[in-house]
């Protein structure tokens, strides 16, 4: 490793992904959060969350995503919004939508609240509470899309998609227009967290995945003037790997529930990296000085054929996190790349656990006792 | 895409425009993105927070930069034609 002292990176953030909590009634299998879950006892006070989102202002964080976990089990949501607003800040709730009143949301709207994002996991009542691990949820979500539209705020519809769910994207799209959304995010899973526990259960064919570029691109075509239509791909499929967070520590600055400060959701999977926490160290240094932000900054880490290749600018190599868990790593090509030596062998484990029958859900639950719900 | 003097213009639900004193520029906000727009766009978005047909946008711009109509009306064609493909500004048009 580089042991010479380098320059401050002067770039700032643009956003900030305030997971303020791991709480959460759903339990998606794709969860993003780390398999070890923050308790309730461990979160951020109301008080040090009002600083970091000062701090953030201050270092030139332009958006605020309020995510967790289920950020509105946080009673000091009001809070954090109108804070955000004061700063000028475009605050964008993260949601499952299944357990905010109308009241309560108008508040949030009230407080300055800028946009909001449902998760759905289905279009149907069954597949919704089957893969959310949450009865009677799909109705609650769609009573909260109307709620968010009869309020006049803008509503992203985010669909996380895989092979359970891939074969009705078709209804998924019809899903937006009925409730009016502005935005449909068509994420395929990303297999870090929960999702990788979850990998053979989740990965689609390569036919599926086929199938749901088409229904996007028509999508696109047919109803482009009315909704705005965000495509993720997953990438054990693909070409080239994905930017991932447009690159470690140049566009995303994340602050757990406990207040670690990370590049990524998944950066802690990469051994030897001390995250500092909000509690210990300023945003803007820990942005611009901490070794374990400028850790993959830059070319100098680099192996070949990154090193050399015209399209480092374009994806960093891809993915650290990705190339730990999957080569262990994590200054290796990312394997989603074909230029990596080992992508021939990612892409038959995917096709191999695609083409197998899924194994069960492997749940996403906080298992201490004391966070249980009330 | 060209536009009928009676279409009208609006900002999408969700959009922001603020100047950043961090980066010294003005930044467009809306859902999961972040837009840097060129001075002429900021001037044209300043003026469409509420619907305003195409025709007021062209006069109003002509008399402020003290330009023939017929001039402006080419230039915003091409940039509103941009901002409409990024759903940062829509067209109200009426039903034929």
């Amino acid at each position: 490793m580089n042991a010479i002292a380098r320059e401050p990176w002067r770039e700032p953030p643009i956003g900030l992904l305030a997971e303020l909590t791991h709480r959460c009634p759903l339990a998606c299998p794709y969860c993003s959060n780390p398999l070890e879950l923050t308790a309730r006892e461990r979160e951020l006070s109301t008080e040090v969350w009002l600083r970091v989102l000062d701090e953030a202002a201050a270092l030139g964080v332009l958006q605020l995503h309020l995510s967790g976990g289920e950020p509105t089990l946080r009673t000091d949501l009001e809070a954090i919004v109108a804070r955000a607003r004061a700063l000028e800040l475009y605050s964008n709730l993260i949601t499952a939508g299944v357990g905010v009143s109308e009241r309560r949301l108008e508040a949030l709207a009230k407080a300055g609240l800028d946009h909001v994002q449902l998760s759905v996991q289905d279009v149907d009542p069954e597949g919704c509470d089957r893969i959310g691990g949450f009865k009677g949820s799909f109705a609650r979500k769609v009573a909260f899309a109307r709620a968010v539209r009869a309020l006049g705020l803008p509503l992203t519809l985010n669909a996380v998609v895989h092979r359970h769910n891939l074969d009705r994207l078709e209804r998924f799209v019809e899903l937006a227009l009925e409730l009016e959304a502005d935005r449909l995010e068509v994420a395929h899973v990303q297999y870090y967290g929960w999702a990788l526990a979850n990998r053979a259960a989740l990965m689609p064919t390569r036919a599926q995945l086929d199938r749901s570029v088409e229904i996007v691109k028509a999508a696109r075509e047919r109803y482009g003037d009315r909704l705005l239509i965000d495509f993720v791909v997953p990438d054990y499929y693909a070409t080239h790997p994905k930017p991932c967070a447009s690159g470690w520590g140049r566009a995303v600055i994340l602050v757990a529930p406990d207040g670690r400060v990370l590049p990524c959701h998944a950066a802690p999977t990469i051994p030897g990296l001390d995250f500092p926490s909000v509690k210990d160290r300023p945003l803007a240094w820990i942005w611009q000085e901490s070794p374990a932000f400028q850790r993959f900054r830059g070319f100098e880490w680099m192996q070949e054929p990154c090193r050399s290749c015209p399209r480092r600018e374009i994806d960093s190599g891809g993915c650290r996190c990705q190339a730990m868990q999957l080569l262990g790593d994590p200054e290796a090509t990312d394997p989603a790349c074909s230029l990596s030596p080992h992508h021939a062998r990612i892409r038959a484990l995917a096709e191999a656990e695609a083409a197998s029958a899924p194994p069960p859900f492997r749940y996403r639950r906080l298992e201490e006792p004391a966070a249980a719900p009330a | 895409m060209s536009l009928a003097p009676e279409d009208r213009l609006v900002l999408a639900r969700g959009v922001r425009v603020r100047f950043d004193p961090v980066r010294n520029c003005h930044v467009l906000l809306a859902p999961e993105r972040v837009l840097f727009p060129c001075p002429t766009s900021v001037e044209i978005l300043g003026r469409l927070a509420e619907p305003r047909p195409f025709a007021e946008l062209v006069a109003g711009l002509a008399a402020e930069f003290d330009a023939p109509e017929e001039e402006i009306r080419a230039d915003l064609e091409g940039l509103l034609a941009d901002l409409v493909a990024q759903h940062v500004v829509l067209v109200e048009r009426r039903a034929p």
